[in-house]
């Protein structure tokens, strides 16, 4: 285990040496550790750009596909599995998948352990990886807001350290809800959520993930929560753009652009608006308006 | 042994799954197809499974893909309940 680790573990203590020589000029502890753990987010999701520049433009290919996509939905719209699996063959066919694989949540978990281990070896005064000799030392003594950056909310009798937690954990939850929130309100192409218990268990975890956290999240140290927070604001804001000037075809949001567009088109109708709109409508009509309905039409 | 290896592909579909929005290449996606693999083959069904998940990258364009043509009716029996 430690051979896949080890590799792991240099990775991560090297980005946070490197973000902490490269600011060595400002002379603050505190900032030159947070910042590593902060870069070491952004650089992850930077390597991890091109995969999502990739689905964006599947995604838009998907426009041209709408023609066939309502077809087949009108063919085997009494069929859930006939329909998914045409639907798969005509992104096959077309050499677009607009979807993104689990690749990108995989490739970030073992940083995110590799993290947590090297902190919480900082708080036992134990070298992992490159943060060992004097980095450990610094590090040991590096502050955020106050409060060290390998405590934990349990681990600690600190009344800082308490607050400081908490906050970070209040903060990843709300992060966390609001992205799965828009994703369920706005971006959720509708063709694809065929199925209503997976709806349901969705709406369940949207309140139920706040409350896993902060059981978890009281174990974690605050560098970690740090990471956590500043990828889940990166993850909303990437959704956010995407949502906004990409969204997935038969979606609200989409629907929202494409009336935005015919409106700056002056009036008439969009050839492209139709096609969208239809695919919805013939589906479940009168669901546009209210994003509500769903859970009972399905 | 089948229902201790089902047990972490069902909690990931009750808990992890529903937290991401659905991002599977391949029909049935890799739960389902892990879920239906184990339970038909036992612990060659979880070689399966990883190997599914190997598949579902980047640079795979997706695609219909049943562990077994019993499978196929599995499913089709659960759409009718």
């Amino acid at each position: 285990m430690d051979a896949i680790l080890n590799p792991l573990y240099t990775a991560v203590s090297w980005v946070l040496v490197t973000f902490h020589d490269l600011l060595a000029f400002t002379n603050n502890k505190d900032l030159q550790w947070s910042v590593g753990i902060i870069a070491l987010v952004i650089l992850i999701r930077i390597i991890l750009i091109p995969l999502f520049v990739k689905q964006i433009k599947s995604q838009r290919a998907l426009t041209a596909l709408a023609p066939h996509m309502k077809e087949i939905q009108k063919k085997y719209k009494d069929d859930r599995q006939k329909q998914s699996e045409e639907m798969m063959k005509l992104y096959r066919e077309h050499k677009t998948n607009p979807l993104a694989s689990c690749f990108p949540i995989l490739a970030q978990a073992p940083i995110f352990f590799a993290l947590f281990w090297v902190l919480n070896s900082i708080s036992q005064n134990q070298g992992r990886g490159l943060m060992k000799g004097e980095y450990l030392i610094s590090a040991r003594e590096a502050n955020f807001f106050g409060a060290p950056l390998s405590g934990t909310f349990l681990g600690s009798s600190d009344a800082t350290t308490k607050i400081v937690t908490v906050i970070l954990i209040i903060f990843m939850s709300a992060t966390t809800f609001t992205t799965q929130r828009q994703l369920m309100v706005k971006g959720m192409p509708k063709m694809d959520s065929s199925n209503n218990i997976m709806l349901q268990q969705q709406k369940v975890m949207l309140y139920l993930f706040p409350v896993i956290f902060a059981v978890t999240g009281v174990n974690f140290p605050i560098g970690v929560l740090i990471y956590w927070s500043t990828t889940n604001l990166w993850t909303w804001g990437q959704q956010y753009y995407v949502i906004k000037r990409n969204p997935t075809p038969g979606s609200p949001a989409y629907e929202e652009l494409q009336k935005k567009r015919a409106a700056k088109d002056g009036a008439g109708e969009n050839p492209n608006q139709t096609d969208g709109t239809t695919i919805v409508e013939e589906q479940q009509k009168g669901q546009r308006k209210q994003p509500k309905k769903k859970k009972k039409k399905r | 042994m089948k229902q201790i290896l089902l047990l972490p592909i069902l909690g990931y579909r009750k808990f992890i799954s529903p937290a991401f929005a659905p991002r599977c290449k391949y029909y049935p996606s890799c739960s389902t197809y892990a879920e239906l693999s184990v339970r038909e083959f036992g612990v060659k069904g979880v070689a399966m499974a990883l190997w599914r998940v190997a598949r579902c990258n980047p640079f795979s364009h997706g695609g219909v893909d049943y562990p077994s043509q019993k499978s196929i009716s599995v499913i089709r029996e659960r759409q009718m309940s």
